[in-house]
């Protein structure tokens, strides 16, 4: 009875991390035999600055995108929970942008943004402001792409949001009315706690979603400029498939997978304290 | 065509042309054709600095083993051939094919607009250029016309086109490596960042991505390009676009330097083909003398062969074609890229370094420069 779930397991969780601990200790370009390497993946990876900035790189990400992620989501999701006129349509629209491509959607803000000829710094300069270097200042590109990502998933936290609303009983507020408690209070002491569970969910995965950045900067800015962008996953891409770096990408992948379930947990518990 | 004309002529020994599958680069594709076992019999687009990796494979067939190679080999190739497609071990592995020497075009009523009459020759030239033709047109307060464009993400296959063939002119033919040891030559480097930093700095080249092409639009004066541009001009331009070649501009101070980056493509054979005897064939078949003149006339780029402006079979073609001609007086100054390990890596650091020192000016063309060498030296000494 169990076998096939043996089988999965050992094929598709077994083999590739033994591999890949394997390979941690190896040199491999896919297309030649591996090499023994010792401790050398390690030990570069110890002294690779490029790699720590692309985890702060994510780290910004996260700090900017999660946040507004979930202000912008809870507020729309507030809205659209009340009884409004067409807002069944409001809710498609914002989920829109969920099942477009990404990449279409990065070549469409690449033209968005473009310093010189994009049109949101057309308007700006037609409204008499200075150009925004959007995508070209190190310290403009990643808060860009933070607002880039957010515009397209925030149509998913929507959801997941509303569906957090509309299972909070309203008998809750039924007796708060009856206490006269005001809006916000109601909101404060009623919907925020019992938004607590999805607000776990939405946290724990936008965070996994942030670490798993890759499209934008590799469509956008390839990581730049000077490294800005450069996330974790991008760089241990570019090892991979650019440089044919096998035994070193897959180091530096079990390492940020560490990072990920380090942060998780952290957040998790931090998330769930704070919000009760 | 060519497999065409071959395949009636040769009906024992029929040939399938198979476009290479999309990919970011045809490097990637053939990498994962080797680690999967599925390559062709033989690829007539192959990056000559990826050949050592093949070869390392083993999955490329030493041509040079094919008893009529020698005969090929003295009527083909051009002096200097051999010492820089050649492997370490002695063999060759890739028959050069087609030289794509990068030059300047530049766009003539532009210039003659702004009141240049002869295209720069040197980068003061070029500058003075560019600081006539970057313009605001509409008084918006910002440029809307600029001299030149890069891709300015730090792509390592973009610096190719840019740092580098600068470098290589700048350097008097150098590539970064000599004898299989790192030998950057730094002076050049510090002046090819210092070009691209006043030019930068300036505004003369924008910080932005074009869907369109600028060069049509009247948007850019210049862009660094190779042969194939003339065939593409030709089936999308509009009648009335006017362009010309000339020779990439030269540091002050050097007398001459017809130095040029060359995007070099080679032809090889896959060690799992089936038939050996008869791809070899076909290899002699495509390097021809007519089929040169075929990858001339139909593909517009210019073959590895040595006289090619002297043999009687070309005249006419470049009398006619007067453009493709100065890439034919360019090629024998190409170079290509070393044959080393790490090659992409290696250019991404250029691509670090070249946004540092020239795009955002974080730090000098010198700091640039010895940043990039100790780099260099980390990947180097990493991959080898």
């Amino acid at each position: 009875m169990v076998a096939p779930y043996i089988i999965h397991l050992a094929v598709f969780f077994g083999y590739p991390l033994i591999f890949a601990l394997v390979l941690v200790f190896h040199r491999w370009d896919i297309v030649t035999e591996m090499q023994f390497a010792g401790s050398r993946n390690v030990v570069r990876l110890l002294g690779d600055d490029v790699f720590f900035q692309a985890i702060m790189n994510t780290g910004l990400f996260l700090v900017i995108h999660i946040p507004l992620q979930i202000v912008v989501a809870l507020f729309l999701a507030t809205i659209l929970n009340e009884k409004l006129k067409g807002r069944g349509f409001f809710r498609t629209v914002y989920f829109l942008p969920v099942v477009v491509s990404g990449v279409v959607i990065t070549i469409l803000f690449q033209q968005l943004f473009a310093f010189d000829t994009g049109f949101v710094n057309n308007v700006i300069s037609a409204l008499g402001g200075k150009r925004v270097p959007w995508l070209v200042s190190p310290q403009w590109a990643m808060p860009s792409i933070a607002l880039m990502a957010t515009w397209k998933n925030v149509g998913f936290y929507v959801i997941l949001f509303l569906t957090g609303l509309q299972n909070i009983p309203e008998s809750l507020y039924e007796v708060a009315e009856t206490d006269g408690a005001s809006q916000w209070q109601k909101w404060r002491h009623i919907t925020l706690p019992m938004l607590n569970p999805m607000m776990v969910t939405v946290v724990i995965l936008s965070t996994i979603g942030g670490f798993s950045l890759f499209i934008e900067p590799y469509v956008l800015t390839g990581g730049g400029p000077m490294n800005s962008t450069m996330s974790g996953l991008l760089y241990i891409y570019n090892q991979a498939f650019y440089f044919n770096h096998m035994g070193y990408a897959t180091t530096l992948g079990l390492f940020f997978a560490l990072v990920i379930l380090v942060v998780v947990l952290v957040q998790k518990r931090f998330v769930e304290t704070e919000a009760y | 065509m060519l497999v065409d004309a071959w395949n009636a002529d040769n009906p024992d020994i029929q040939i399938r042309l198979q476009p290479i599958p999309a990919g970011q680069s045809s490097e990637e594709v053939l990498l994962a054709a080797i680690a999967a076992k599925t390559t062709p019999d033989i690829c007539s687009n192959i990056w000559p600095g990826i050949v050592k990796d093949f070869v390392r494979a083993g999955a490329v067939l030493p041509l040079s083993k094919f008893a009529d190679f020698d005969s090929l080999a003295t009527s083909r190739f051009p002096d200097g051939t051999v010492e820089r497609f050649g492997s370490a071990d002695g063999h060759i592995y890739q028959i050069p094919w087609k030289t794509n020497p990068i030059m300047m075009l530049y766009n003539p009523k532009m210039f003659a607009e702004a009141g240049i009459e002869t295209p720069p020759a040197t980068y003061s030239e070029y500058l003075e250029a560019a600081s006539r033709i970057t313009a605001d047109l509409d008084g918006d307060d910002q440029m809307d016309r600029w001299m030149g464009y890069r891709d300015i993400r730090p792509i390592w296959h973009q610096r190719r086109f840019d740092y580098y063939t600068f470098y290589v002119g700048a350097s008097g033919g150098k590539t970064f490596f000599e004898d299989g040891e790192l030998s950057l030559d730094t002076a050049a480097s510090n002046i090819v960042f210092s070009f691209f930093r006043d030019l930068y700095e300036g505004g003369h080249f924008p910080l932005t991505t074009f869907q369109r092409n600028p060069v049509l639009s009247g948007t850019i004066a210049t862009v660094f390009t190779g042969p194939w541009e003339v065939v593409w001009l030709k089936d999308n331009a509009p009648p009335e676009f006017e362009y010309e070649f000339a020779p990439l501009p030269r540091p002050d101070g050097m007398s001459e330097s017809p130095y040029t980056f060359g995007d070099f493509k080679s032809i090889a054979i896959f060690s799992n083909t089936e038939h050996p005897e008869a791809a070899w064939k076909f290899v002699k078949y495509l390097v021809t003398r007519e089929a040169d003149l075929q990858l001339l006339e139909i593909g517009g780029q210019i073959p590895v062969r040595s006289g090619l402006l002297s043999d009687s079979l070309y005249v006419d073609f470049f009398d006619h074609n007067r453009k493709l001609r100065q890439f034919a007086e360019v090629a024998p100054y190409t170079r290509g890229v070393d044959a080393v390990s790490s090659l992409q890596e290696l250019f991404d650091a250029v691509a670090q370094q070249f946004e540092a020192g020239s795009v955002y000016r974080v730090y000098e063309p010198e700091e640039a420069t010895r940043r990039l060498v100790k780099r260099m030296r980390l990947i180097h000494d990493w991959g080898s």
